[in-house]
């Protein structure tokens, strides 16, 4: 008999014309610009099918100062400033690039002692740099300690800095024939010590960080470059070294005084295997910053040896006038190779300086990483070429 | 420059695409860098023949640049081989002689590079880019007037009702403001006649 509670099978769902009419359609979200995982004003426009990002349009311009406009108006001196802060995280690498193409021009010889003491500035600035790429990373991840750790090493370098050139982030250190200020015993004694210190530290971000089996798996397999798509897109740096590549413009094309110097390339090609990734991926472009750190210090180290006394700046005319021509000039700066282009018609201002930025050209490669990731892994991917928007936008 | 043996390149050119019309630019002063000058037609397929080239191949475009001469504006393109045993770099350049409309094909198709850097020169220098996919500006706002890396720009006084440019901040002495006075004389000189 049936019960009175009984109400039987449940009733199928079926497809009927109203669900048949839902839509669905792509959601448009802006990330940006002021999102802290861009670390700047970068707008990322993106579309979404629910968590999944089917494609991604960076939007630049909003850092966009006009530094070549500026550049075409000013002496040859009164550029270093503004080139400090196109990458503000590593401008003694700008600054220097700067001067070394303003001295090919000229044809000034620097002393020994300026350019060991370039090395060591630029050396230093990229070990703060990639300090900075480290912690953001992992900030970006979900991991604040680690930012802790790593600024705690990274003022000591600005506190070294401001002692030397008078400022924390803006230098103007580096100045075309030399460098403006001798670095005395102590503060070389302090670098030395901050080498040892380094050194302990890079292994304790390791065993937090590196192997972390939460960052690992954030990571791997996460934004794969191909070396193809690398060299499409002209990408440099740890990016072109994270997708296998070992090039290094220090080893391969060496400028200044590198050739005297004992490094190594740090790829990422077996490592990401051990940890289950593949080359290319977040994980290894991270990793070859970790060891690109231990092998600054280890060029520092060097410079310390080799440092005698001696003038630190060379002769320089009082105005500076360049022959009619061009040169184009590139060096390895922490975020790939920083190059410029100068035209000069034989004023006393350069006619043209172009700015090849690297993070430029590593940002037109979000788009071919994006569609197919989830949001989340987007972001990570976004991080792992440690964009800096002074340098996008100019 | 690195490794490359400009005479022989341009030779190398000449040879394989036609009317190319490859000239080899050596500076006055020693120290300056060489390039090459190639018809701006034949672009693309000068690009396209350094990319496949099995003698000198160039496997990747390091970045795009371009300068106003006032008299004709040049493109350059700085073409790099990244190899650990052999690596080379030079400097392309195509001239261009039209200020009104100037164009020229777009190489997006060999480089994907050449997306961000053409729309960079378009939006600096107002070069158009054939066959480009999706030619914006990119550093300026999309509603701005003019290129401002052209020696006879002004900027524009007024944009969306903000003052942007008052006479107060600028300088005279400026180059574009010579340059411009200059071509403005030259023009009304021609009128004259």
């Amino acid at each position: 008999m049936q019960s009175k509670w009984d109400i039987g099978e449940p009733e199928k769902p079926t497809i009927n014309s109203q669900t048949e009419q839902l839509k669905s359609e792509l959601l448009t979200l802006n990330m940006g610009p002021q999102h802290p995982a861009t670390h700047g004003v970068l707008r990322l426009e993106i579309w979404t099918d629910s968590e999944i990002v089917v494609h991604a349009i960076p939007h630049l311009g909003y850092l966009h100062r006009c530094m070549e406009k500026h550049a075409e108006n000013l002496d040859y001196r009164g550029v270093i400033p503004f080139v400090d802060r196109l990458d503000y995280l590593a401008a003694m690498n700008m600054e220097w690039t700067y001067a070394s193409a303003v001295e090919k021009m000229l044809g000034t010889e620097v002393p020994r002692r300026a350019e060991l003491l370039r090395i060591l500035t630029c050396e230093l600035n990229r070990i703060a740099s990639h300090l900075m790429a480290f912690g953001t990373y992992a900030l970006d991840l979900g991991a604040f300690t680690p930012f802790l750790y790593a600024f705690e090493e990274r003022e000591k370098l600005l506190r070294l800095f401001e002692e030397v050139s008078g400022a924390r982030l803006l230098y103007n250190y580096i100045w075309i024939g030399g460098v403006w200020n001798d670095w005395n015993d102590d503060q070389l004694q302090r670098v030395a010590a901050f080498c040892d210190v380094m050194e302990q530290e890079a292994k304790k971000y390791d065993d937090l960080v590196s192997y972390n089996k939460i960052f690992v798996e954030r990571t791997t397999n996460v934004g794969v470059f191909s070396l193809q798509d690398c060299l499409d897109y002209g990408a440099s740096g740890p990016v072109l070294r994270g997708s296998g590549m070992k090039w290094d413009l220090r080893k391969n094309k060496p400028y200044s005084l590198y050739s005297e110097f004992d490094f190594d390339v740090p790829v990422a090609t077996e490592e990401v295997k051990k940890v289950g990734g593949q080359v290319g991926d977040c994980w290894s472009r991270y990793i070859v910053r970790m060891r690109e750190v231990v092998e600054s210090i280890k060029i520092i180290r060097q410079v310390l040896e080799k440092l005698e006394p001696g003038p630190v700046m060379g002769k320089v005319p009082k105005i500076i006038k360049l022959p009619k021509g061009e040169v184009y000039v590139r060096q390895e700066c922490p975020r790939g190779e920083l190059a410029f282009h100068l035209v000069s018609e034989g004023e006393k201002k350069p006619y043209r300086l172009k700015v090849k930025s690297p993070c430029f050209t590593h940002v037109s490669m979000l788009p071919r990483v994006a569609p197919g990731q989830m949001i989340a892994d987007f972001v990570a991917s976004v991080g792992s070429i440690d964009i800096v928007l002074g340098e996008v936008d100019r | 420059m690195l490794n490359v043996d400009f005479n022989k390149l341009a030779d190398l050119i000449n040879k394989n695409v036609q009317d190319a019309g490859a000239v080899v630019n050596v500076p006055e002063d020693t120290k300056c860098d060489s390039s090459i000058t190639v018809s701006a037609s034949r672009i693309y397929a000068v690009v396209e023949f350094l990319k496949t080239n099995s003698e000198m191949p160039f496997n990747s475009l390091h970045v795009m640049s371009g300068v106003d001469y006032v008299e004709w504006m040049e493109v350059c393109y700085m073409m790099t081989h990244f190899d650990v045993q052999n690596p080379r770099e030079f400097i392309l350049k195509i001239k261009i002689t039209e200020r009104v409309s100037p164009t020229v094909d777009s190489i997006v198709n060999l480089y994907a590079a050449a997306d961000f850097q053409e729309r960079e020169i378009y939006d600096m220098f107002g070069i158009k880019f054939n066959n480009h996919p999706d030619l914006r500006r990119i550093l300026c706002p999309d509603d701005w007037q003019g290129f401002p890396l052209r020696k006879d720009y002004v900027a524009q006084k007024e944009y969306n009702g903000m003052k942007v440019f008052p006479d107060s901040k600028m300088n005279f002495d400026d180059r574009e403001f010579i340059v411009r006075q200059n071509m403005i004389k030259k023009a009304q000189k021609q009128a004259a006649n």
